[in-house]
């Protein structure tokens, strides 16, 4: 464990948080359960949103008993930008594959994330060959996928 | 031993060459995450359609065999289980990574898959006929208390908090009901979207539960994601050698859960691997380091899903019930070829069966060196290469992944969002596993409970169903030894302090 790792007293604010969200999930999930009209249907999940309630009451209660729980820090040096990247390129790649296609939204995705994920210089070597792993990777895969293991991947409605 | 001269068939240099190239197409692909190895076996059946039956038999069998170990590369080195039986895998083996062990995990998930498909090869060579009727015995409550065994493990995965973990259980347990309810075909949670009308798909959760929070810490910074050691120290295989052979009884006990769950059709290697890891958990000596980094786990986890090839076998080929998916695929295959299944088999079809049974230990004992080379190469892959390939590649992986499991773009959002309310939670001290537990046992446990429940509703017999049945009470007794193990232990151990003190 690093210095910058060590656990801190701060309490459990999110837990308990995410404990008012869990208890709004199963209040949701139980409203939805009045629409079923098959016991089959109901019993179960009503049984498990009650349990979710319950622990999640006991959790906040517990947090509220003992403010002073130890919680571990996060290190300092995280980029949240990049972390913030990472997904919305590949949400991004998602909703652009229908139209642009797998090959080509797999491409533009995968050069974007190298560009997100990379720390260090772009000297000349990389700039030529790390396209080129990338297209060699994404066009490699894809073959295996479409060509060999027969799954439909889209072909984008630009290029239809 | 029965039929010598099969083994001979079985050991013709064409089986040997297919045996090989099984064994290393399966693990290459059940290595991919999203690609399991009900997959693997589906997409390479055709070739199988112009070979001899018990040729064929012996490719499907390496191809699953393979697939199934090879889950085991990305659960240890990338945190993600290729297949749904790795899923265990990930509790002890990416620790292991995390401290610079990663080899040595492998290396570890192989000797113990071997050992694991040899048990449960054994079993189905020497026991398939009374084996097979354990599967006719297991009604819908039995597999409700399975479910519920296997959701004992929430307590050593929950890190320290215990309603942490089962309120991540219930949650799992609540993503498993959307979509259509199986019995009573009613649509829940849904919310008017016909996209969740499908359900979560598990694979697809998986792979975002674990996989995507790995990549959202790998990009935030610049460290290695794995510990690098700089001298070069080959497969240590000696030293995983060692250490399976002083874990020799929890290996072999493993292999046997792995075998007996395999028979129950529909349990599956995750559940094998799941029941397998909670009983090396309780009877390890260092049941405090599971889910750390302890060797154990990944033995247990590995030899269990493993031996369920094996043991899936029994009840396809003596009563022409599939154990396990890919068995499924395997049986359509085998009526293709017009072997017909059933206890006649055994005596009739001898050739057949039992050139594939000595074919399958043969693809066993090659998954030796294909898998410690093969592993090698993920291992050192892994390792080397800079992040900013990694990082696009094991996305683009989960990507393609999750698409090909039902060839859906909105399996991949789902994917994409439950990796990061995994991240948020695990930032929070909800640990993932938890909450995969709960998907993957929910829908056994919601519909054992439910036949069970209609059928015992119906003969007025509701407590006998549930706490009546020998089989039950044997796996409560288990559920209740396992929850309370460690009080029971650790009173125990004060006692004998006490005790000793006195003295």
């Amino acid at each position: 464990m690093t210095s910058s790792q060590k656990p801190i007293r701060t309490g459990d604010t999110g837990g308990t948080v995410i404990c008012c969200i869990f208890i709004i999930l199963a209040a949701v999930s139980l409203w939805d359960t009045t629409h079923m009209l098959d016991s089959d249907s109901y019993v179960f999940p009503r049984a498990i949103a009650i349990a979710l309630i319950v622990f999640s009451i006991s959790l906040i209660v517990w947090n509220l008993a003992h403010p002073d729980i130890a919680q571990q820090q996060r290190p300092q040096n995280e980029s949240t930008v990049r972390r913030m990247l990472l997904i919305i390129i590949m949400l991004l790649s998602c909703f652009s594959m229908p139209w642009l296609g797998f090959l080509i939204s797999g491409v533009i995705t995968f050069a974007l994330l190298m560009v997100v994920a990379m720390y260090h210089e772009w000297d000349a070597r990389k700039r030529i060959i790390y396209p080129l792993i990338a297209i060699a990777i994404v066009v490699g895969f894809y073959t295996l996928f479409s060509r060999v293991l027969q799954v439909p991947l889209p072909t984008g409605l630009l290029f239809e | 031993m029965p039929g010598i001269e099969y083994l001979i068939a079985a050991l013709s240099s064409f089986n040997i060459m297919l045996a090989l190239l099984g064994v290393i197409a399966g693990t290459v692909i059940g290595s991919l995450p999203g690609l399991t190895a009900t997959m693997a076996v589906a997409v390479l059946v055709p070739i199988t359609f112009s070979m001899e039956a018990g040729s064929a038999l012996i490719l499907m069998g390496a191809i699953y065999t393979g697939a199934i170990y090879g889950g085991a590369y990305a659960a240890i080195l990338l945190n993600t289980p290729g297949t749904p039986s790795a899923i265990a895998t990930t509790f002890d083996g990416f620790p292991m990574a995390k401290k610079g062990h990663g080899d040595l995990a492998v290396s570890l998930a192989c000797l113990a898959s071997v050992t694991g498909g040899l048990v449960g090869a054994t079993f189905l060579l020497l026991l398939s006929p009374p084996l097979a009727e354990v599967a006719l015995a297991f009604g819908p409550v039995e597999y409700f208390w399975l479910a519920v065994f296997g959701l004992t493990l929430i307590s050593a995965l929950s890190e320290g908090n215990l309603l942490k973990g089962l309120i991540g259980a219930c949650f799992g347990l609540l993503l498993a009901c959307v979509g259509i309810a199986e019995i009573s075909a009613d649509v829940r949670f849904t919310f008017g979207s016909q996209v969740l009308l499908g359900g979560i798909e598990t694979v697809s959760a998986l792979i975002g539960l674990y996989c995507i929070p790995v990549l959202i810490d790998l990009v935030a910074t610049p460290d290695k994601h794995l510990k690098v050691t700089h001298e070069p120290r080959g497969f240590r295989f000696l030293e995983a050698l060692a250490i399976s052979w002083k874990l020799k009884l929890s290996l072999i006990r493993s292999s046997v859960i792995g075998t007996l769950v395999g028979i129950l059709p529909g349990a599956g290697g995750s559940i094998a691997g799941l029941v397998a890891y909670s009983e090396a958990r309780r009877t390890s000596k260092n049941s405090e380091n599971f889910g750390k980094g302890e060797p154990e786990g990944i033995m247990a986890t590995e030899s269990a899903n493993n031996a369920t090839v094996g043991g899936g076998f029994i009840p396809t080929l003596v009563l022409g019930i599939p154990g396990t998916p890919p068995d499924a695929v395997i049986l359509g295959a085998l009526m293709i070829q017009g072997v017909k299944t059933g206890p006649s088999l055994f005596t009739e079809g001898g050739s057949i069966v039992y050139t594939f049974i000595y074919g399958l230990f043969l693809a066993t004992i090659l998954m030796l060196p294909v898998g410690l080379v093969i592993g090698r190469y993920a291992y050192k892959t892994i390792i080397t290469v800079p992040k900013a390939m990694l990082v696009p590649t094991v996305a683009f992986m989960t990507m393609i992944g999750t698409y090909a499991i039902r060839n859906s773009i909105s399996d991949i959002i789902i994917m994409i969002l439950l990796g990061v309310v995994g991240w948020f939670l695990n930032r929070f001290g909800f640990s993932p596993s938890p909450i995969v537990l709960g998907l993957i046992l929910g829908r056994i446990a919601e519909q054992g409970f439910v036949q069970a429940w209609t059928i015992g509703a119906a003969t007025d017999e509701l407590m006998k169903m549930f706490f009546g049945r020998p089989i039950s009470l044997a796996i409560i007794a288990f559920i209740l030894l396992s929850l309370f193990y460690p009080v029971i232990r650790s009173r125990w151990s004060k006692l004998n302090w006490r005790g000793a003190n006195d003295k």
